[in-house]
């Protein structure tokens, strides 16, 4: 028996969601196949000790692209955006720590007692980056054009982008150029005396990366976090997924969960459908996959069915994991002893760029770090639901900690590396141990597996230059691939990962326009 | 004084000698002016021991413009280059890999670590030879401006983008790839032998301060295919009589032309009067008048020294102070007794190249690891070339003089800088040590040794922190920003004041890129 949709989107993400709440809100009949037990992928909530829920695996919602809110009509489906940005604590052993704010008025005090000087730098920083927001988001907040087959509409947007970046003026456009390569390090050095600004300014560029702070082309990542960061979603991932979950079945996508797609059905050049686990087949006239792209085509798809040369720079996609989840149930909130009255959702650790470049040396040789840095979330702060009367749940992502761990994944090892990560917490918040009451730890092995991302890669893919402008790879850069009707819409795609919804949507307009 | 000069030259190294022959050939009358005793600057010959005549810096040409060598009539004044033949990784425990000139021999050596690699290594270099006429294209040219609206500047960007997506192999993805990706990451895509793979991807972090994991590393690779394109001699070479032998040339042929060159002449500053360059002052207190002053230095001894920052800009001297030097490399040079005797290979023909110590690309990331925080590696990467086996006349009969590149040797050392000549000594010793663990007997053969850090490098050469480059080269300092946005073509903010050394572009190497360019663009400018 095969039913017959429009589309069936694969996997059931941030972007899935989005793709496929796009193509029913258009009048397409959509069904979205998720393979676990519910949607969200890495952004849903999930119980990891009894009583005790993560917002996601992820951490950072101010990505969420406000167009994208609008369309779908997230806000009519409880979505909730915080007033400001979420400050967060970087703790430090001795002295009094720094608690970075988004907003100059607010940092200032705050960088006054690092650098005198700095709070002042830290506000001409933040108007230089406004200036250069709009180029930065004419390229990664809209689709990009595929630059190896350009037509008359891509000309014509190139060169929109092109007006773009000369409206910049001579000054700051030479000035973009000779930023854009560089490494975070030494472009915040310029900016910064007080080394801990900068260290908190460099965090979002590293993240998931295989890359430390003295690492060229970083300052990419950190313009483009700082040009699309909008506003945080209260109640952080799930918060989202619940909402875009609301408007997907509002919109009349049917949801499947435990749906497990294990292959592409093809009928002449194009696709048919998907089929599942137990055999089903569902018929489809088009299929748009958000599951990361060598999961498409490496294990979806039968090889023969692809280019050779094709296969080979989907298998070169770099996908290398390093980092892990540790969840932490606390029966209370930890004291840092910097700031033993702060209770704040974020907190970084690093206090310097050495210090994080040393944390990252470890994973070239395929080992972790011996003082992992580490990307705290205390949903519990915003959200007391999540964990018994009084209780926190610590979400944390560690970097950096290799994908291909020499000798491989095993139970020992992931205690070494909670062990790892509690002696780093216990120099700042000591007692933490004391705190513990249930832990989970998902090893960058495990997440693949739980979340189906190749690699453990949680942007299926990493943001480096090449794989951000021809996104995946040549041949499937603009949603479209090999294949006739079949498309990819997660994060594998322009602009890339993290909780945007862009792939999603813009995925969603090239299905309905090559339809039309 | 009053001797005045069309132009006068401060530095004789090779590319101030190059532009000085240029303009000289042109009719004008140029004087150089050179600190040392000798010329070349780093590109220099100095017999530093009796009958031991080492390239004390700068040790092997790659990409030397053949179109200087025909110009200048280089062979007809002395020049005479020597190509390498080999490029030999030596293995501690094992007999290593050694590429020859012949294709099919280096595959079989190649084989022997992986088929796959051997099999893959000819369509690797036909691709890169394809993606390199791009990268030629640029250092043959002055550099583009994005920020011109003129038309033919305009057109000048149109063109450089048509030759970057016309590769026929070269596809824009590739090329992408070579522009932003690290080394290893780029040389992954091919082959999987680490003793393949690890002296390959040394050419991508030379005279940086970068890593060969470090991201903008993958594009350097192409040096090593563009020689081969000009066809005028192999990609790597040595010059007869070391590579002073380069510098000589060049100084006879500005001679020949009715240049002045002077040794022993400190340029203390530069005359600048209403914010035009007038002549310079000697240390002496001398002052030469000039029409046209051209600085052969580096970015910040010409601005910081000799201009002075009074006379410029507070948003350019910014500018130049946060342009970036950060030496990493040192050199060894040693008089041997005898051929260095690695292990399981007999006879002399593997070294008649270079011998890479770089046994794997985990090596060199832990030498550049230990670099990044201000400590010099305790096993470096060491490029060693013997230069007597090539060219006798460079030492006495029978003994050898063995040139080491090493790597990395941070400038900035965690001490301080200062302490460089305190662990001088010390840093020599790594070097040798490190050699004789690959070669038994290495340290009975030496008969002298000199060790060059990067301060001395700063002290006695003039190179700003160190660095063999006048600046690194990262994609942030090179083409249009080299060695800043809007003056990378060889003007300066003082009128009548011009670069043309290798903190322009396109950059360090013997190359004599700059100082032709320079000197084409002074023409130009008819200013002189």
């Amino acid at each position: 028996m095969s039913s017959q949709w429009d589309v069936a989107v694969i996997g059931a993400g941030h972007n899935g969601l989005t793709a496929a709440t796009y193509l029913a809100k258009r009048g397409r009949s959509v069904v979205l196949l998720e393979r676990r037990d519910r949607v969200g992928g890495v952004a849903a909530s999930e119980e990891f000790s009894p009583g005790y829920r993560t917002a996601g695996v992820v951490h950072e919602t101010a990505t969420l692209r406000p167009w994208a809110v609008e369309e779908l009509g997230l806000s009519q489906q409880g979505l909730v955006k915080r007033a400001e940005a979420s400050p967060i604590l970087i703790p430090t052993e001795t002295g009094p720590g720094y608690v970075h704010w988004r907003d100059s008025d607010r940092a200032a005090d705050e960088i006054s007692q690092h650098s005198s000087v700095d709070a002042e730098r830290y506000r001409e920083f933040r108007s230089f980056v406004a200036r250069l927001s709009p180029v930065l988001r004419k390229v990664f907040d809209e689709p990009l054009a595929d630059l190896e087959a350009l037509d008359m509409s891509d000309l014509w947007d190139l060169g929109r982008k092109a007006v773009a970046l000369r409206l910049l003026g001579k000054g700051d456009m030479m000035e973009l150029f000779r930023i854009v390569p560089m490494c975070v390090g030494d472009w915040l050095r310029e900016w910064f005396e007080a080394e801990i600004v900068s260290t908190a300014l460099a965090a979002p560029a590293l993240a998931h990366g295989m890359v430390g702070p003295w690492s060229p082309g970083t300052n990419l990542n950190l313009l483009l976090h700082e040009a699309l960061f909008y506003e945080e979603i209260s109640g952080g991932p799930a918060a989202l997924v619940s909402a875009l979950e609301k408007a997907a079945v509002a919109a009349g996508v049917e949801i499947r969960t435990e749906a497990e797609v294990t292959a592409i059905d093809f009928e002449g050049d194009g696709v048919s459908g998907v089929v599942l686990s137990d055999g089903e087949r569902i018929g489809a006239r088009q299929v748009a996959a958000s599951c990361d792209p060598k999961a498409l085509f490496l294990e979806l798809i039968p090889a023969h069915y692809l280019a050779a040369e094709f296969e080979r720079e989907i298998a070169l996609f770099r996908t290398r994991g390093i980092a892990a989840k540790i969840d932490l149930a606390l029966s209370g909130y930890p004291v840092f002893s910097c700031r033993p009255d702060v209770q704040l959702s974020r907190v970084r650790t690093g206090t310097n760029l050495n210090h994080v470049e040393r944390s990252f040396d470890a994973v070239k040789y395929r080992q972790m770090s011996d003082e992992p840095t580490l990307d705290l979330f205390v949903p519990t702060v915003d959200n007391p639901d999540l964990a018994p009367s009084g209780h926190h749940v610590v979400s944390i992502l560690v970097q950096w900690v290799p994908y291909e761990l020499e000798g491989g994944w095993n139970e020992g090892q992931k205690n070494e590396l909670l062990e790892r990560t509690l002696a780093t917490l216990d120099r700042y918040a000591s007692g933490i141990r004391d705190l513990t009451v249930g832990h989970r730890v998902l090893s960058p092995v495990d997440l693949e597996s739980a979340y189906g991302v190749s690699g453990g890669h949680l942007l299926h893919g990493e943001h480096a230059a090449d794989q951000l402008l021809t996104r995946p790879v040549g041949g499937c850069t603009g949603y479209t691939t090999p294949f006739q009707g079949l498309y990819l819409c997660g994060s594998g795609s322009h602009p890339g990962g993290g909780m945007t919804c862009a792939p999603g949507a813009f995925a969603a307009r090239k299905i309905l326009r090559d339809r039309n | 004084m009053g001797s005045s000069y069309d132009a006068v030259i401060v530095g004789a190294g090779h590319n101030g000698l190059i532009c000085a022959a240029y303009l000289a050939k042109a009719g004008r009358k140029v004087l150089v002016l050179e600190r040392r005793h000798v010329v070349g600057g780093a590109a220099v010959s100095e017999e530093v021991f009796p009958g031991f005549t080492f390239s004390v810096l700068s040790y092997v040409v790659s990409l030397f413009r053949p179109s200087i060598i025909r110009e200048l009539d280089l062979p007809r004044h002395g020049l005479e280059i020597i190509p390498l033949e080999t490029a030999f990784t030596p293995q501690r425990d094992g007999p290593g890999l050694c590429r020859w000139p012949d294709a099919s021999e280096s595959r079989r050596e190649i084989s022997r670590f992986s088929q796959k690699d051997a099999e893959i290594y000819p369509e690797f270099s036909a691709t890169m030879t394809q993606v390199s006429r791009f990268a030629k294209n640029i250092i043959d040219s002055q550099a583009p401006d994005p920020s011109s609206l003129r038309p033919q500047e305009l057109m000048a960007l149109l063109r450089l983008g048509r030759s970057f997506r016309a590769g026929e192999h070269g596809s824009l993805d590739l090329q992408a790839k070579l522009f932003t990706m690290s080394a290893v990451d780029f040389l992954d895509r091919w082959f999987e032998s680490d003793v393949l793979k690890a002296p390959m991807s040394v050419s991508g972090i030379i005279g940086t301060y970068l890593g060969v994991r470090s991201p903008g590393t993958a594009y350097v690779l192409l040096h090593h295919y563009m020689g081969e394109i000009d066809g005028a001699f192999r990609s790597w070479g040595l010059s007869k009589g070391g590579t002073g032998g380069i510098s000589l040339a060049c100084a006879r042929a500005a001679e020949a032309h009715g240049a002045t060159i002077r040794t022993e002449a400190s340029v203390e500053s530069i005359l600048i009067k209403g914010g035009k360059a007038h002549g310079v002052v000697l240390e002496n207190g001398d002052e030469i008048q000039a029409r046209t002053v051209i600085s052969c230095c580096d970015p910040r001894r010409t601005f910081l020294g000799l201009v002075g920052e009074e006379s410029l800009e507070g948003d350019f001297v910014q500018r130049i102070n946060r342009y970036k030097f950060r030496g990493s490399s040192g050199k060894v040079n040693l008089a041997v007794d005898r051929l260095p005797q690695f292990r399981e290979r007999s006879g002399s023909a593997h070294l008649r190249g270079d011998v890479a110590i770089a046994p794997s690309i985990d090596y060199l990331e832990r030498a550049y690891d230990e670099a990044k925080y201000g400590e010099f590696s305790r096993r470096p990467y060491i490029n060693v070339v013997v230069p007597s086996l090539m060219d006798p006349s460079v030492a006495p009969p029978g003994k050898h003089v063995i040139s080491c590149f090493v790597q990395y040797a941070p400038y900035h050392l965690k001490e301080g800088p200062e302490k460089w000549p305190e662990k001088r000594e010390a840093f020599g010793d790594t070097v040798v040590d490190t050699l004789a663990e690959y070669c038994p007997g290495f340290k009975e053969s030496i008969l002298h040794r000199q060790v060059i850090t990067p301060w001395d490098m700063e002290h006695e050469f003039g190179l700003s922190e160190g660095n063999i480059f006048q600046g690194e080269l990262s994609l942030e300092q090179l083409l249009f920003q080299r060695p800043a946005a809007g003056w990378s073509r060889y003007r300066t903010p003082i009128q009548h004041l011009w670069m043309c050394g290798s903190g322009t572009h396109p950059g360090g190497g013997i190359m004599g890129a700059s100082g032709q360019l320079a000197a084409r663009s002074i023409l130009e400018s008819r200013q002189l």
